[in-house]
Formats: structure tokens, C-alpha cells, sequence
């Protein structure tokens, strides 16, 4: 039985700054799937990264300890030797390939590590259809969807065949079938060939009848006691900030009271190259109404927000509080606002403060407003630090609050509450979805978690092959 | 041309770029041009395409030409408007000179670029020309990296818009934030690469061997031999 072996280990990403895990000892072996959940920022995917031996050797340093995988350290390894140990997997799709086709990655990663010429073929054929994307052999990876990335990824650590699988929030990114279909084969992969699986991850339902124990991380410690998978109690998690399978988030939000019309499409059609990706979209959206829209993968509910931002090109009418958005005046920009995936894409300042002065600078009184949002979002210490310098999750506060010091009238938000835990998720939403209220701003948001939708959502709405349709709560 | 090796036909084609910058015939410029647009074609690249890459080239074409054609050895200095129109054979023949260099170095690039894979071009040099595998393979995930450049840059323009600040396409509050993105990018990109056990100093296999063929051979000898042969013979 393989064993990770993770001894009195004390890291930091900077000195001075404190340890991210201070005096951290455990083991996990592979007799069983282990998910390691907890809060953001305590530490998860910091220690994942040292496991897989990539940390201290591209970022932090160890300032003790040691880490033993299959009994070596892995720090003594070079790349390929190290990769047949522990494969990794990462949670964003797009940053993780090196070739333009899913064969030519696969091929990449079995020359790495030597793999004779004439076993190539086998090996290639045996990963492709073990993760059933057979037909995707010949697809250039820009093309497929973010679950299709992340299959293509898992076919490359079938074909390198590593004793252990490092999985960092692997389903972060895609939809609920295509991380089932993930999980389940990771599930077989653990079976059929004896591969050690620890994976990150902050929702268990995915993992739900797959893996065996659920570890919960605290401020940079691994608490001692291991949930069973199969008997998981949702109150016990939820008080340690934990996305509970199946449990409610319970909003309080105030009574809806919809507004008039904000924003109108009218036959939105959207292509990308060749391909319709929204074909004659209708819809309307009120004042002071929440709706959330979700969908598979590449259904195209970045490309409906990219649509409206103004980065892809449209066919049809979208129409905000009665002015086509393609002839917008200055005055009528930003009663649009845009919460992006990545907070990063929306910051527009050089300091934290400057990004909130952004949103303020027609107010009279902007430096005294600004104080008094960054209070309240916690970031004042950090008034002169730049946006790119905060946490993900501090990242995400600041460009939350950034676009609602803004008087937008209707405000999109792209996934919000992505690779976010329980807390964070509803202190996000419970912000954004009370500002709505208050505000009287039509909200939109998309999210691969039904359980979000429904209990944040006045109104759900899907995408499907380019149609945009409402979804009764009761069939979700 | 699509099948020629990779290196074989870099180095050939930048051996005949050579011998045009040494003569200056534009009889010779253009037939390399012609040449190499035949070839393109006959390689599969749709006219249309090959027509929208060209139009660029033939506005700096057009440039040249003016500039070949108003600065001749003999012209006065400095240059009067009422000059301009003023013009003899050796002011056309020198204008036309220079715009068949153009062409001719633009086909000539556009021959290589349209008709090779940048995968078996990376593998080739790397086994041909012996360019170092952190290089190659760097090379083509950066490659990768370009779409999303893209993509990031409009997103960043779109975040600006959205808040009611304009900017211009390359100031430097819209450049900073691709800047950081573009660093960080690299970090994971490189980091998902050693994961996968890649190493600059590491041996590994190679699924496609790269082979130099009689083809590869006879291209090269063509180019850099009976085509200068010819050229100074007739010259």
C-alpha cells in the first residue's frame, strides 16, 4: 500500500510573511479516495502542490520538514520521474496543456517520461477511450469545452500512469454531468489500477459514493478526525464552512419587488468562428430581480456575458433601459455592470483604493465613500496594496463592491462564487443579491450549482444549444 | 511542400533570401514571388486567405515602390514637392526594385509559414537543428497562450468600458493588467509542464521522428545551389 507522508512540515510563499502551513504532519494512503475540504485560504491547495513536488521548487519555501511519496522525496527527483509518482491535476482547464491537439498532449507527456515509441499507440488508444473522449483524438484543445479540457487532462495522467493522482478543485470550472463522468472515472481509475487519489476540493456532492474519507483542513492544519464519505452530516460541515451535498444555503433576502424593464434582448445570435454558440436569444430582465442562469459547459453562458460587455460581436437587439447597447452614450456606460470569473479581469486601478476611486469619481466625497466601502468589506488595511497582491477570495470582495459603488442598474455576474467555500459563496451572494434589492438592480448570474440557483434565484433560467429558457424551480 | 522537412526548408528558403538581397534584378524578386504563391496554392491555402494575408504587403510594397522611385542615386536633395513627378527609367526601374523585394521576401516568409506545422517545425529544428527542448517546447505553449492574449486584452478594454473610463489600444492602465496576467500564465503554464514531467535536461522519446528524405535533400540543392548558379550565370 503507497503512502503520502507529509512530516512537521512549516511553509511560506514569502518571508516574514506567516507560515500557510505551520507544523502540518499526516498521511494519506491509497487504499481509499480522500478528499481534503475546508475554507479558502487555509492551506489545501498549497499542500497538494507540495505532495506533487512542485512546491517549494516554483514558489514559497519549506522551512522545515518533509515530504515522502511512496517512501522518496520528491524534492530529490527530477520532473519525470516525479510525474510517475504523482500526476496532477489543476483546476483551471485552459493553463494546462503545452500542444495544440488532445494526441499531440498525450504524445508530449509520453515522450517526457520516455515511454518507448512502439507502446505509444496503445497507450494513447487505451487512455483516450478509459476517459471516453475517443472522438476527441484529433481535436485542438482551444476547441473543446471546459469538461472536455479536463478529460483530456485525466487521459494524460492515464497515459503517464502515475502511482497517485493530485486532484487541485479538478470540477471547479464545469458542469455537474461532466464532473459525475470525471469523478467516476477517477473512481474506476482507483479501482481497476490501485491509483492513491487525494483531491482538493471544496463541494463533495461530486464525490459522493466515490470517495472513501473526506478530510477537513483549519488554518493550515489537517483536523485529526476523518468524515466517513458515505455517512456525511451537513450540519458538521457547514460549521466549519464546508459545502454540504444537498444542503440549502438559506438566504434571508428581503421580498421581491420587481421594477420596470432594465435590460432587453431581442433574436441575440452569437457566433464564435464557425460555430452558433446562441442562436436568437429573447429575454427581459427587471429591476430589483435576481435570476440565475446555468448550463453545461460551452453552453454559452460566458459567451451571453461576453456578449453583453462588448467583447464578442452580435447579431439582434439588446436593449438597456430603452437605448440599443450598440449606440450607448458615454453617460448611459457602467448602468451595465460586470462581475467576471476571474476578479483580475475587472480591475482597472493600481491600488486597492484606486479601484473603489474608479467606481466614485463622479461623487462628491469619493475619498471619504471609498474608506467607508473598503471598511466594510475588510480591505482597508490593504488601501495602498494592488488588486493583483490580495487573496482570490479578497480579490473577489474588492471587485464586488468596486462595480456596486458604481450606479448600475443591471449587474452580470459570471460564475461569482467560483472555487469558493460555503462561508465565502453566501457572504458573496448574500452581498450581491441584498444590493440588489436595495438598489433595485436587475441581477443576473450564472453558476454551475443548482442548489445556489435555486435558493438565491427569483427567476432560473437555461442555456441549451444556443436557447435561453426558463427552468420551473421544481424541476431543478 | 507541406511534406518537405521543416529545417531543410527553413534553411533553404533562407538561403534564397539571401542571394536576392545580393542581386538586384527585380526579374529575379518576382519570379520568387510568383513562385512562392503558386506554391502556396498548390499547397491548399485558400485564395482568399492567401489574398487578405497579401494586402498589407502589398501596401508596404506600394510604399517602397514610391520610395525607390523619389530616392534614385541621382536625385537632388532635398526633395521638392514639384520634383516628384519628375520621372525616368532609372527612377521607375529603381521604384520597381524595391517593391519586388518586398514581395519577394513576403512571399517568400508567407511559403514557409503557410505550408509548415508548427509541431513538426519545432521537433525538426529541435532534432535537425539541435534547438534546445526547453526553447521548442516553450516556444509552442506560448503559442498556446495567444488566443487567450486575445481574448484577455478585449476582456480588459470591455472591464474599463464598464466602469466609463476610456482608454487607448495600447495605454499603458489597459497593458499592465495583460502584463500581470501574461506573467502569471506563464508560471502555471510552465508548472502544468513539469507536472507532466517535463525537463530541459531530461532524455525522452520522440513519437514522430523527424527524417530527412531525398526530397529535403534535392529542395535544398535546388535552392542553394542551381537556383544561385543560375542566377549569376544569366546575371
Amino acid at each position: 500500500m503507497g503512502m503520502i507522508l507529509l512530516d512537521r512540515l512549516r511553509f511560506s510563499y514569502s518571508e516574514g510573511l506567516k507560515p500557510v502551513l505551520d507544523g502540518l504532519s499526516c498521511s494519506f494512503d491509497s487504499s481509499g479516495i480522500t478528499v481534503l475540504t475546508g475554507a479558502s485560504g487555509c492551506g489545501k491547495s498549497t499542500l497538494l502542490y507540495i505532495a506533487a513536488g512542485l512546491y517549494p521548487e516554483n514558489a514559497g519555501s519549506l522551512l522545515e520538514g518533509r515530504v515522502l511519496l511512496e517512501g522518496r522525496d520528491l524534492s530529490e527527483l527530477a520532473p519525470p520521474e516525479r510525474c510517475r509518482l504523482a500526476g496532477m491535476m489543476f483546476q483551471n482547464p485552459e493553463l494546462q496543456f503545452c500542444m495544440d491537439t488532445v494526441r499531440n498532449e498525450l504524445l508530449f507527456c509520453m515522450e517526457n517520461i520516455a515511454v518507448p515509441k512502439e507502446e505509444m499507440e496503445e497507450r494513447l488508444h487505451h487512455a483516450l477511450s478509459f476517459c471516453g473522449i475517443e472522438e476527441l483524438e484529433q481535436r485542438t484543445l482551444l476547441s473543446l469545452s471546459g469538461g472536455e479540457k479536463q478529460k483530456a487532462a485525466l487521459a494524460c495522467l492515464v497515459a503517464i500512469d502515475p502511482k497517485w493522482l493530485l486532484l487541485d478543485e479538478p470540477f471547479a470550472n464545469i458542469d455537474d454531468d461532466s464532473a459525475r463522468a470525471i469523478a467516476s472515472a477517477i473512481g474506476r481509475l482507483h479501482r481497476e489500477k490501485g491509483v492513491g487519489v487525494l483531491a482538493v476540493d471544496h463541494r463533495l456532492d461530486n464525490w459522493i459514493g466515490i470517495a472513501d474519507s473526506i478530510c477537513v483542513m483549519e488554518d493550515g492544519k489537517i483536523l485529526e478526525e476523518r468524515l466517513d464519505a458515505s455517512h456525511l452530516e451537513a450540519e458538521r460541515l457547514e460549521s466549519r464552512g464546508i459545502i454540504a451535498p444537498g444542503g440549502s444555503y438559506s438566504p434571508s433576502l428581503e421580498p421581491l419587488e420587481a421594477g420596470e424593464t432594465v435590460l432587453e434582448l431581442e433574436e441575440l445570435t452569437v457566433r464564435r468562428g464557425h460555430q452558433l454558440i446562441l442562436n436568437g436569444i429573447s429575454a427581459s430582465f427587471r429591476r430589483g430581480m435576481i435570476y440565475a442562469i446555468i448550463g453545461e459547459s460551452g453552453a454559452g453562458k460566458s459567451t451571453l456575458f461576453g456578449t453583453l460587455s462588448g467583447i464578442f460581436p452580435y447579431e439582434g437587439k439588446a436593449i438597456l433601459e430603452g437605448r440599443n447597447m450598440k449606440h450607448l452614450r458615454r453617460s448611459d456606460i457602467g448602468r451595465i455592470g460586470f462581475i467576471t470569473q476571474n476578479p483580475q479581469d475587472q480591475f482597472v486601478g493600481g491600488t486597492v483604493r484606486e479601484e473603489i476611486l474608479a467606481s466614485l469619481r463622479r461623487e462628491a466625497e469619493a475619498e471619504s465613500k471609498s474608506e467607508e466601502i473598503l471598511r466594510s468589506i475588510k480591505l482597508w488595511r490593504y488601501r495602498d496594496v494592488s488588486p493583483y497582491l490580495l487573496s482570490q477570495g479578497q480579490q473577489r470582495r474588492l471587485g464586488t463592491a468596486a462595480l456596486i459603488a458604481y450606479d448600475c442598474h443591471c449587474l452580470i455576474c459570471d460564475e461569482p462564487t467560483y472555487a469558493q467555500d460555503r462561508r465565502n459563496t453566501m457572504a458573496i451572494m448574500d452581498s450581491l443579491c441584498r444590493q440588489a434589492r436595495e438598489k433595485r438592480i436587475a441581477l443576473i448570474f450564472s453558476t454551475h450549482d443548482r442548489q445556489l440557483a435555486r435558493d438565491y434565484a427569483d427567476m432560473i433560467l437555461g442555456i441549451k444549444e444556443g436557447k435561453l429558457y426558463e427552468i420551473p424551480e421544481s424541476s431543478l | 511542400m507541406r511534406s518537405l522537412n521543416p529545417a531543410c526548408k527553413f534553411l533553404s528558403l533562407l538561403a534564397v533570401t539571401m542571394i536576392l538581397a545580393s542581386i538586384r534584378d527585380p526579374f529575379w524578386n518576382l519570379s520568387a514571388f510568383a513562385i512562392s504563391m503558386l506554391l502556396i496554392l498548390a499547397s491548399g491555402v485558400k485564395p482568399k486567405t492567401l489574398l487578405l494575408l497579401l494586402v498589407p504587403v502589398f501596401l508596404a510594397a506600394i510604399g517602397m515602390f514610391f520610395t525607390g522611385y523619389r530616392f534614385t542615386a541621382e536625385s537632388a536633395m532635398p526633395v521638392r514637392p514639384d520634383a516628384f513627378l519628375i520621372a525616368g527609367n532609372s527612377h521607375i526601374m529603381n521604384g520597381i526594385t524595391q517593391l519586388s523585394r518586398v514581395l519577394a521576401y513576403a512571399g517568400i516568409g508567407y511559403l514557409f509559414a503557410l505550408t509548415t506545422d508548427r509541431i513538426i517545425m519545432v521537433r525538426s529544428f529541435q532534432k535537425q537543428l539541435h534547438l534546445p527542448q526547453v526553447f521548442a517546447y516553450g516556444l509552442l505553449a506560448a503559442w498556446g497562450i495567444f488566443p487567450h492574449m486575445a481574448l484577455e486584452y478585449r476582456r480588459t478594454k470591455a472591464a474599463f468600458r464598464a466602469r466609463g473610463i476610456k482608454v487607448f489600444p495600447i495605454s499603458p492602465s489597459l497593458l499592465a493588467p495583460l502584463l500581470v496576467k501574461s506573467v502569471r500564465w506563464s508560471e502555471e503554464l510552465s508548472i502544468a509542464m513539469e507536472s507532466k514531467g517535463f525537463s530541459a535536461k531530461a532524455e525522452r522519446t520522440d513519437a514522430m521522428p523527424i527524417q530527412i528524405h531525398k526530397r529535403d535533400v534535392a529542395f535544398t540543392v535546388l535552392c542553394c545551389l542551381i537556383l544561385p548558379a543560375t542566377a549569376i550565370l544569366t546575371h
